[in-house]
């Protein structure tokens, strides 16, 4: 028998509807060997505070900055994000803390590029369909590579990543994971985290002690039973068949998915 | 090199104001030259604990706006030579200030001092931005109580995304009799959340609220509390000394409390 803790759904808190992660948060990627930052597009109009943005930057560059050898070059893909040359002078700044180059800027907006150029970027201005038929994006499209952080996600930080998320850490109270794939916490998971945000029920959460505020799947919400337990073991947190969220020790979850049901016999 | 150090918790209430107070007199009294800074614009505090009110002739706004110098504006504790005090200013809100401004401040005093202690607002808005500015160490101020240490979480996520670059927690009021009975955030559980290099346990003291009330930092007793012992213990290990941590259980664990341990199981 699967030994599950007694986490069930709870039915007194609504159901989430899909979140949508794409254009929210800084995003640092590898793109064919290239380190490519991309700042977000604005959300229904509204662009997120620039301040928030560097802080963003900040708290992901300090987080994973092993993924690449010091003085690394670095693209810019701003958007139609209107950035000034005070704006861009901080993030050279920044990512010259990391120790990275910015190389080179791809923007929309031409005050951007002026800007760039001032600093010595090599700049390509996209005219603004471009940029929307590079942006918008489509049903069905494969997840983001896995974001992969070390780092102790600390009250008040949220981190949302089109993709899988993984923690090398803890995640304290206040804190909020969001990922489109998985979620795996090489530590202690002790905020929120929503695993399959963008609706898909065959996400995961996985963490060394499940310590959660809330664990959401998809559109389903859990919280944790009020008495706590002592003993925490390596544990995954996924959708069962009586379409709750279940959480069983990582052991017998690798277990029960090796067993096809109904031969009858407990493995 | 000076030293610029916030004392900082997100949280009000934790004893910010008396922990940079009885800081400085601390180290201070360990002869190093110290400024205390009073960031508080609008909530000043400092002044009072350190029993240096009536002696406030400039404000760093004064100093911001040219009318004086910024050893001029500096109130020199009469107890202790080596401390002085900025004030800030009481009519100005956090928001007439900027963190460039702050800047400003620290770096007339940089390089004739030893430590700069920056006593910082409550709460992470302007006033916050503003103390941390010049900073390039923090000490993290926390009580063992789940909001403050929420509230202590936040604020050193922020530091780490800031130019402040090391981080060290200070507890403040503990309770070891309520620790022992399980009452209380242990030392363990609040580090465990936080996972920020130690300096000091302050245990909870009724001679702080005298102390405060009468503007004599606890530190200036004849006959040191444990408190004030181990305030001198953060100092010393400011200045670089291993000092151990107090063990602040061995006077609250007399018969009675061991013998309601025993019988509650």
């Amino acid at each position: 028998m699967v030994s599950q803790s007694p986490f069930t759904p709870t039915t007194d808190l609504p159901p989430q509807s899909p979140e949508k992660l794409v254009p929210e948060q800084v995003h640092l990627k590898n793109e064919d060997g290239q380190l490519v930052l991309r700042l977000p597009s604005p959300v229904q109009g509204a662009l997120p505070p620039w301040e928030d943005l560097l802080l963003q930057l900040k708290q992901r560059l300090e987080s994973s900055e092993r993924f690449w050898q010091p003085h690394s070059a670095l693209q810019l893909q701003s958007g139609d994000r209107l950035l000034d040359s005070r704006q861009l002078q901080a993030l050279v700044e920044t990512l010259g803390e990391a120790q990275l180059l910015l190389k080179r800027v791809i923007t929309s907006r031409r005050q951007t590029a002026m800007a760039a150029i001032t600093l010595g970027c090599s700049v390509d201005q996209l005219t603004d369909m471009e940029y929307l038929n590079q942006s918008i994006p489509t049903p069905g499209q494969p997840l983001a590579s896995p974001l992969y952080l070390q780092t102790t996600v600390r009250s008040g930080i949220d981190i949302r990543h089109p993709g899988t998320i993984m923690i090398l850490g803890d995640t304290n109270p206040g804190s909020a994971l969001i990922a489109d794939g998985d979620i795996v916490v090489w530590g202690r998971l002790r905020g929120l985290a929503h695993a399959g945000a963008g609706g898909n029920r065959q996400c995961r959460i996985m963490a060394l002690q499940m310590q959660p505020t809330q664990l959401r799947i998809a559109d389903l919400v859990a919280r944790p039973p009020d008495s706590a337990t002592t003993q925490y073991g390596p544990e995954v947190a996924y959708i069962g068949d009586n379409q709750g969220i279940r959480i069983a020790l990582a052991e017998d979850f690798m277990r029960q998915q090796l067993t096809p049901r109904g031969l009858g016999f407990d493995p | 090199m000076t030293r610029i150090i916030v004392m900082t918790s997100g949280k009000g209430g934790v004893g910010k104001t008396t922990c940079t107070a009885n800081l400085g007199m601390a180290l201070a009294q360990r002869n190093q030259k110290v400024v205390v800074i009073d960031a508080d614009f609008g909530l000043r505090n400092l002044d009072l604990l350190l029993g240096l009110e009536n002696r406030i002739v400039y404000t760093a706004l004064d100093v911001l706006a040219g009318d004086c110098s910024v050893e001029k504006a500096l109130v020199r504790d009469k107890r202790q030579s080596t401390l002085a005090m900025l004030a800030a200013a009481q009519s100005r809100t956090k928001e007439g200030i900027t963190p460039e401004q702050m800047r400003e401040l620290v770096t007339g005093l940089k390089g004739q001092y030893d430590f700069i202690l920056i006593d910082c607002p409550a709460g992470i808005e302007m006033g916050f931005q503003n103390a941390i500015a010049p900073a390039n160490e923090a000490i993290v101020v926390t009580t063992p109580e789940v909001s403050a240490v929420r509230d202590a979480d936040r604020v050193v996520g922020l530091l780490e995304a800031s130019d402040v670059r090391h981080t060290k927690l200070l507890i403040n009021r503990l309770k070891p009799a309520m620790v022992q009975e399980e009452q209380m955030m242990s030392v363990r559980d609040v580090l465990d959340i936080l996972a920020v290099p130690l300096l000091g346990v302050i245990p909870d003291d009724e001679r702080v609220i005298i102390a405060s009330n009468r503007g004599e930092p606890l530190v200036l007793d004849n006959k040191l509390s444990l408190a004030g012992v181990a305030f001198n213990n953060v100092a010393r290990r400011l200045l670089g000394e291993e000092v151990p941590l107090l063990d602040l259980t061995a006077p609250q664990d007399d018969l009675f409390s061991r013998l309601r341990r025993f019988l509650r199981g």
